[in-house]
């Protein structure tokens, strides 16, 4: 009896091929249906996302219950199995945990701190508690790694540092503004990026926008889109003069706001900082302007750099994260051993409890008239005897689990009170 | 008795300094909150040490210029931990603990000279009371500004560093230097017209010989044209700063005039 988590993922499938093998719900739900059927599989949770295939499982073999689990898909995708064997690796007992720790804190993905794996692991899980395939030594683990993943977002910053341009930019201008809420931006040329960072912008409370551009009614089309103002082009200055955020992408060939520009209407500005995010090739403010006092300037090579940057600062934040998470698995083993014993003592608990109480029963009936005083004795003399006789596997069986070796004392301990299959 | 809780108080700020500093390079919450507790532990025994004092010489703890200094680092210190505590700016502590320790150590070693014998005017304890509390606020004043020049330049670089992801927006840190401003020089500035008043009244003349009051007036005059620029001129963000960080340097010519130069205030 061991924990596995086996499959594959970017790291070492091709894309072709982890397409191939991505199924959905339902026929997730009957892969893992018949791999519990086969009997080899005694707890499966399947993972199926565009950057990885892997089965989370507890079986006797779990080489033999990886080849069932994805001979089966190979079967069902239409995929050679021996490809897709050569590829597949499989991770058992701790190193599962780590695994699982790990995919679902996103220290396994490709961007690192990604947030969707989080959301997929647990629909896995879900699809996988729907299909009744999930035991205690599956619950466990996942609970735990959500619990995992959750300490590793919020004590480590592997997820908080922006990996696109545009949110680099937002988050740029919440270094220079405390707070974006109520802070006028102006979107200059009507590039996607620069609508895609104007909305960034505007769900962190931006307000008003406003729209130039030289085509006054693609000025007018934009303001619409994101619920501002367009203005006409010749207003450049004055609505400079007004905004704190300056977003521009212009398919102009020359800078269309000069230093000159900038510098006359700073004054009017009263020291307010102004921010430029320029997103256009070529750029469209001019170089120097952010010599002038107050006002910052990124481009978009200045703003890939701090992307660049942001993601060593993410990978920095990994190494901690992998940290908390070797504790969390040593923390784990230990549990774990304790749940997959509870139920068995539970069930040792109710199988002769049931005896004693149906062997009392036939007793007393052939006592119609025993007093109180010796029913009680007869109930207290039984309680006693199963107590006692309980008392070595009970112990015997925490103390395996400690030293996790409780899975044979399992099966022993099974076989010996006829407690029948474990759930 | 004094001495020993002084002295217990000072290591404990030693601490919370390396700690702070240990949190500005790895950022561990662990680290944070272990600094937190340096320096609250630090100064609750400082607390005790000044009552310990108050008690033993049956007067505020203000008799020598190393005891009003300690005052101040007490006063700074409790305003850096409400600061801390309400804006969550956990990086504070690297930027006003050193201050701090050199500050404490400064009042526990070296001579210690007596202020002005003649302290039997009761006016006399709140000049010095008020010049500290001015004082305590100009060291956040500091802190607050250095922590805006070096985010500044981070963001002027374009090259993220550590402080980029440390430290909170320029807006917040210019509002913190604003405020410790504007709450310092209320009462610097009593603390100075009391302190001149009484040198008219025991030394005959408002403008006394004494390289502290000269000081002192130095620092008021350039934390005035600071107030002034950023009230009417619209003065912030760099400048303000750099004015921050000079009228910073003459208070520490005050204290270090007070200790090494003969003057009124002793030595």
């Amino acid at each position: 009896m061991a924990l596995f988590a086996a499959g594959l993922s970017h790291k070492n499938a091709p894309v072709e091929l982890r397409e191939q093998l991505a199924a959905d719900g339902d026929k997730l739900r009957e892969l893992l249906r018949d791999a519990l059927a086969t009997g080899v599989v005694r707890e499966a949770v399947m993972l199926s996302t565009c950057n990885r295939v892997e089965v989370y499982g507890v079986a006797d073999a779990p080489a033999a219950a990886r080849a069932a689990v994805f001979g089966a898909l190979c079967q069902q995708r239409g995929v050679p199995s021996a490809v897709v064997d050569s590829l597949l690796y499989t991770h058992e007992e701790a190193d599962a945990i780590r695994h699982a720790f790990r995919v679902a804190a996103s220290l396994d993905s490709m961007m690192i701190g990604e947030p969707q794996i989080l959301g997929q692991v647990k629909e896995a899980f879900a699809l996988a508690q729907s299909s009744e395939t999930v035991g205690p030594a599956l619950h466990t683990l996942f609970t735990q790694a959500f619990a995992v993943a959750k300490r590793v977002r919020t004590e480590t910053e592997i997820a908080r540092h922006a990996v696109s341009v545009s949110f680099a930019a937002v988050e740029l201008a919440k270094k220079i503004f405390a707070g974006l809420g109520g802070r006028a931006v102006l979107l200059l040329g009507a590039g996607k990026m620069s609508e895609l960072a104007a909305r960034h912008l505007v769900e962190h409370g931006a307000f008003p926008i406003y729209v130039v551009n030289r085509t006054w009614s693609r000025a007018q089309e934009m303001a619409r889109a994101l619920s501002g103002t367009a203005v006409p082009f010749d207003e450049l200055a004055a609505a400079l003069t007004a905004v704190d955020i300056v977003v521009t992408s212009t398919g102009a060939t020359t800078p269309v706001v000069t230093r000159e520009m900038v510098a006359r209407v700073i004054h009017g500005r009263g020291a307010r900082p102004l921010f430029f995010i320029d997103i256009a090739v070529p750029r469209d403010v001019e170089p120097g302007v952010d010599t002038l006092e107050d006002v910052y300037c990124y481009d978009i090579d200045d703003l890939k750099q701090v992307v660049d940057a942001n993601i060593r600062e993410r990978l920095r934040e990994a190494q901690r994260a992998e940290a908390l998470v070797e504790r969390e698995v040593t923390k784990f083993k230990a549990r774990l051993g304790d749940v997959e014993v509870i139920p068995t003592i539970v069930s040792l608990r109710e199988r002769l409890e049931e005896i004693r109480t149906g062997e009392v029963r036939k007793t007393l009936a052939r006592l119609p008239d025993a007093t109180p005083e010796t029913r009680a004795a007869i109930e207290a003399l039984s309680a006693a005897i199963v107590n006692k006789v309980l008392h070595a596997p009970i112990t015997k069986l925490r103390e395996s689990s400690r030293a996790g070796s409780h899975r044979s004392w399992l099966e022993v301990v099974h076989e010996l009170f006829a407690l029948g299959r474990r759930a | 008795m004094y001495t020993y809780l002084l002295n217990a108080a000072i290591i404990a700020y030693a601490c919370a300094t390396g700690l702070s500093f240990a949190y500005l390079v790895q950022r561990h919450e662990t680290t944070h909150r272990l600094a937190s507790l340096a320096t609250a532990s630090g100064w609750a025994a400082h607390t005790l040490a000044l009552v310990v004092a108050a008690v033993e010489t049956g007067r505020p703890p203000l008799g020598t210029l190393s005891n009003a200094v300690s005052v101040a680092v007490w006063v700074v210190v409790l305003v850096a931990m409400i600061v801390e505590r309400r804006s969550g700016l956990k990086l504070l502590g690297a930027f006003v603990m050193p201050v701090v320790l050199v500050l404490g150590l400064k009042s526990t070693v070296g001579p210690s000279p007596m202020l002005a014998p003649a302290l039997g005017n009761a006016w006399i304890w709140v000049h010095i009371a008020l010049a500290l509390i001015g004082i305590a606020a100009f060291v956040l004043n500091f802190a607050g500004a250095l922590m805006y020049l070096l985010q500044e330049r981070q963001i002027r670089a374009k090259r993220p560093g550590r402080f980029y992801y440390r430290l909170p927006a320029l807006e917040t840190l210019d509002h913190l230097t604003y405020r410790t401003l504007a709450l310092g020089f209320p009462f610097l500035t009593t603390g100075l017209i009391l302190g001149a008043l009484w040198a008219r009244t025991s030394w005959g003349s408002l403008f006394a010989p004494d390289p502290v009051a000269f000081f002192s007036v130095v620092a008021w005059v350039i934390y005035a044209g600071t107030l002034a620029g950023r009230a009417a001129g619209g003065w912030r963000g760099r400048r303000a700063a750099y004015y921050a960080i000079v009228g910073f340097a003459a208070l520490v010519l005050t204290l270090g005039a007070g200790f090494f130069l003969p003057g009124m205030h002793g030595a």
